[in-house]
């Protein structure tokens, strides 16, 4: 075994620089890979544990009223476990407290029990009137600390006595049951778990059978939790998996040109060691060695580096679950660390079983004999062509070798798919931020009275006109096209996270976009992005019931409008009036006419109202959009570099192999330029070809990953996101081949148009 | 040595050092037009380095080359291409033919380089072939061609551009007694009609045959020159 090793380990030695472009290529899909199974397996896990550990509820049911009858309902036939009824209450914060969003409080006596078991992180559970017990992840720092008083509308103070985490989401705060009927609840919640919860549909037909003939409110299902906690990393993983398959595919394809180049140019090697006396398997093993030991240090290399890379990705996601318990399964590195050499290794087979087959004669002779011209048509064209005759040589090297230069094409197409699939992905990302985030050069932002949890400033300029005349104001002034009044309520939402209601005045346009059923008219009716109804498991049509102020208002979902964020609710003007009559607007929008000064206008606005503050644009894009551009576009270059990798590797074999050719170009007048040219071009020609083809399969993989992040996104698959290929664009990706060759084959090319020939002319 | 107007060839006390040796060690040497010299020497003397000296292929370390009055070392490699191309023609031992072409364009392919066009180069290189009796195999590919008819091939390629100086690295090493005398014939033939010839050779009879000065290297410098009776 030592001979064959030591034979591998000079033959690796030997070529140096394709040893090292297997191990980056191996490197770079298994850290690829990696990533995209760490994020697709780890994604729910810190979830699930917690969830399995806490005995989490499956089912979040709120019930109208004290929760008369409903413990009876722990023995429906779906039922597995139960805890409640707890009488539950929406707060309301109070101005002064350093956040406005409603407080969802539950009466519980303790925080163990069937289901929801708390987990008491810091401090105690409350015991007395007075004491109130928040719901936090574990490490995270909310608004308040421990021993901290907590306002709320009615006069009442609590003293935080604890922090506890509940991964049902069960309540916001917990008081004991005492303090709960002071509080006059007016509902109850129920806790279930139950025998058949895997599905959407269990789940579903769960609560018709425990909810049947009482007085519902709300339901919030564990599934949907659980889909907004992965969804934040469940967005990168379609990209990821694509990028990680076609980096794999690319690894292979350079492995196969690697060792088939090898045996080709290595007939006479070959004979050599067998007629010394080397056996048949022997031979294939030298073969195998000299890619397998970059492989698996490649593979290694690259374990780590998806490690390093996926690890901070899920902590960023799980930031706001308060699981510290950030882990890959140790079966994704077992599987990056055994298949991705595996792959390897039977690509390499592939090849080197020609190696093993030849016989010792046949091998020597196949190193020294002229070989009989491949595609001879192709080059007697060529030779008539009216072309520089370099260029002319240079298109038809890739007959000489089809397998190899299938190998290279492919390599090439897998490049300018990855370029067209990251380019669609970064456009459809920009255009999507782009409509849901208007541009703000010709609008202003101007604030009256901070609403509540605003974050900016506590210590603003009262307003000195009213709401009306303010409005009146910002539309008599120079340069405005269009006023928008709004107003911000945090409400609670039975049976889920709280939301956030924008109340629009004035003009329309100013608001988000439509995109199906209407913008709310009437006090009942109100619209919300796709994300909302997605996670929540809605529908256009569907009502919701929301808490302010100690009152419980039905509202119906009456149109779904393009925002990005999950908890923003629209309504009109007239249902503010209905809730919180006498509400004034919290800011106003103002859309400039083109070329009218912003600082004029806002100089003008201020004159005439002290109290109007501009607020500065916000121009950076969010950090899902960034890291998804980021990713998409470090990707590409990789994946393209890779793919140049490929036309580099074999550029160097067809240099090594028809040395004798080029010294020959080079002996009877081929200047160097003209040989780099020649190599160029037959690298080049495959680039226009694998363009082409590249191309339909980018934009056929972006049809079907830009969906899937998406709906990973729980948000509506949108024309805007889909139609990104235009023809412009079209036509620079289409030129993605070509650049991708010709980077690849440039420094070898040059290479070959500069080596001494004179030696190679003279010996056989 | 002083500069003669004849003279095609000026090599003047050329050195050539590798890491480890010495292939040149101050050879002068001078070709004059319509001489046919060979070059004879054992192995390692630095024949094929003179030879690749001439060519432009290599450098020598010292000294000069002078070909047709143009001094090697003041080109650059675009500068020695220009020269093979214009200036020589090359045939070897081993043909170095490209096996994907046809005799026909292997030979065209010289004069294309040139910038003349594919029917004008293709007449020439038909002409060429039809000069040296193989012009019924220009369509066959290097590898149905015998020994013989590669290097007629070659030779023609290396005619193409009616070259001031053809240079001969073993042009009958590789071939058959029959082929090699055909080789001799043509070689002899070309001198005559006025071809400048440098051969490299371990052939005597070749030498003797076709070259009517013989220059002897030994150790990288000219260690005896004498002028040939050409035998028939």
């Amino acid at each position: 075994m030592s001979a064959v090793w030591r034979v591998a380990r000079a033959a690796a030695r030997r070529r140096r620089l394709q040893t090292i472009v297997i191990g980056v290529v191996v490197g770079v899909s298994t850290a690829t890979m990696v990533l995209a199974l760490g994020l697709l397996t780890s994604a729910s896990a810190p979830f699930d544990r917690a969830h399995q550990q806490q005995s989490g509820a499956h089912l979040v049911a709120v019930f109208d009223g004290p929760g008369d009858g409903l413990a009876e309902t722990a023995g429906r036939p779906a039922v597995a476990a139960a805890a409640g009824p707890f009488a539950q209450v929406t707060v309301d914060v109070a101005m002064t407290s350093r956040i406005g969003m409603p407080l969802t409080v539950a009466g519980r006596a303790d925080p163990g029990g069937a289901v929801d078991r708390l987990t008491v992180w810091q401090g105690r559970w409350a015991d007395a009137p007075g004491e109130i017990v928040l719901n936090e992840p574990p490490g995270e720092r909310g608004p308040w600390s421990l021993g901290e008083r907590v306002d709320v509308a009615g006069g009442r103070t609590f003293t935080v006595v604890g922090f506890a985490y509940s991964v049902s989401r069960s309540a916001d705060a917990w008081v004991t049951p005492a303090q709960m009927s002071a509080l006059n609840p007016d509902s109850a919640q129920m806790l279930y778990r139950f025998t058949a919860a895997g599905t959407a549909e269990e789940i579903a037909a769960a609560e018709t059978a425990v909810t049947a003939g009482l007085p519902l409110l709300g339901t919030q299902s564990y599934l949907t939790l659980k889909q907004e906690v992965a969804a934040e990393t469940a967005v990168y993983i379609p990209l990821l998996i694509v990028f990680g398959v076609l980096g794999m595919a690319v690894a292979v394809l350079i492995v196969a040109n690697v060792i088939s180049g090898a045996v080709v140019a290595g007939y006479r090697h070959i004979g050599v060691l067998k007629a010394l006396g080397f056996t048949s398997n022997q031979v294939l093993a030298v073969y195998l060695l000299m890619v397998t030991v970059p492989a698996v240090v490649g593979c290694v290399l690259g374990a780590v580096l998806g490690h390093v890379t996926a690890v901070p990705l899920l902590a960023d996601a799980f930031a706001g679950f308060g699981t510290t318990e950030i882990a890959i399964d140790a079966w994704v590195y077992a599987l990056a660390a055994l298949g991705m050499p595996a792959v390897v290794v039977v690509t390499a087979l592939l090849a080197a079983l020609r190696a093993r087959g030849l016989s010792a004669a046949q091998a020597i002779s196949a190193g020294s004999a002229p070989s009989v011209g491949r595609a001879l048509a192709v080059q007697r064209v060529l030779s008539g062509a009216r072309l520089p005759r370099s260029v002319s040589l240079g298109l038809g090297v890739p007959f000489a070798r089809p397998a190899r230069s299938a190998l290279t094409l492919a390599a090439i197409v897998l490049g300018v798919m990855t370029v067209t699939l990251a380019s669609g992905v970064t456009t459809s990302v920009t255009s999507y931020r782009a409509a849901v985030e208007p541009p703000t050069e010709n609008r202003v932002e101007l604030l009256a009275a901070p609403p509540r949890g605003f974050p900016g400033p506590q210590r603003l300029p009262e307003p000195t006109l009213s709401d009306a005349e303010d409005e009146a104001l910002l539309r008599s002034l120079p340069g405005a096209a269009a006023v928008a009044a709004v107003a911000r309520l945090p409400v609670g939402v039975v049976g889920g996270d709280p939301a956030e209601v924008y109340f629009h005045r004035g003009d329309r346009d100013l608001g988000p976009v439509v995109l199906s059923g209407h913008w709310p008219a009437a006090p009942d009716e109100v619209a919300v992005p796709s994300r909302f109804l997605n996670q929540r498991g809605l529908s256009l049509g569907d009502a919701i019931t929301v808490e302010f102020d100690g009152d419980r208002t039905r509202l119906r979902v009456v149109g779904v409008v393009l925002t990005n964020p999950a908890d923003e609710v629209y309504a009109s003007w007239s249902a503010l009036t209905a809730l919180a009559p006498g509400t004034r607007a919290h800011s106003y929008l103002v859309e400039l006419r083109p070329g009218s000064d912003r600082q004029a206008y806002v100089d003008a606005a201020a004159d005439g109202d002290p109290g109007l503050t501009p607020i500065p644009p916000d121009e950076g894009g969010s950090s899902q959009a960034v890291v998804l551009i980021g990713f998409a576009t470090l990707m590409t270059l990789v994946l393209a570099a890779v793919s140049a990798l490929g036309v580099f590797n074999t550029v160097v074999l067809i240099s090594r192999e028809r040395r004798r050719d080029l010294g020959m170009l080079k002996s009877i007048g081929m200047t160097p330029r003209q040989v780099t040219v020649m190599m160029v071009t037959s690298m080049g020609v495959l680039g226009v070809v694998g363009g082409l083809i590249g191309l339909p399969l980018g934009v056929a993989a972006h049809a079907l990953i830009a969906p899937a992040m998406m709906r990973a996104a729980q948000a509506d698959v949108l024309d805007i996101v889909m139609d990104v290929y235009h023809a412009p664009l079209l036509a620079l990706l289409a030129l993605a081949g070509v650049v991708i060759a010709v980077l690849g084959a440039y420094l070898p090319a040059r290479g070959a148009g500069r080596a001494t020939i004179a030696e190679v002319l003279h010996t056989e | 040595m002083t500069s003669d107007d004849s003279a095609v060839v000026e090599l003047t006390d050329v050195r050539k050092e590798y890491s480890d040796s010495v292939a040149l060690d101050g050879l002068s040497l001078t070709i004059r037009a319509g001489e046919a010299v060979a070059v004879m020497g054992p192995s390692g003397s630095g024949k094929s380095t003179l030879l690749n000296m001439v060519a432009g292929l290599d450098r020598p370390t010292s000294g000069s080359v002078v070909v047709n009055g143009e001094d090697l070392g003041r080109l650059s490699e675009t500068g020695l291409a220009l020269y093979r191309r214009r200036r020589i023609g090359m045939i070897f031992q081993f043909f170095n033919l490209l096996d994907d072409l046809p005799a026909l364009d292997n030979v065209a392919l010289a004069a294309q380089l040139t910038g003349t066009s594919p029917a004008q180069a293709r007449r020439r290189a038909l002409e060429l072939l039809d000069e040296l009796g193989i012009a019924g195999r220009r369509n066959v590919y290097p590898a149905r061609l015998s020994g013989g008819e590669r290097q007629r091939v070659a030779v023609a390629r290396a005619l193409m551009n009616r070259p001031a100086l053809l240079l001969a690295d073993e042009p009958t090493g590789a071939l058959d007694s029959r082929a090699g005398e055909q080789v001799m014939d043509l070689l002899l033939d070309l001198n005559q009609i006025g071809q400048t010839l440098l051969l490299v050779t371990h052939d005597e009879g070749l030498a003797t045959r076709c070259a009517s000065r013989l220059v002897e290297v030994v150790d990288g410098r000219v260690a005896r020159e004498s002028r040939l009776e050409r035998t028939p």
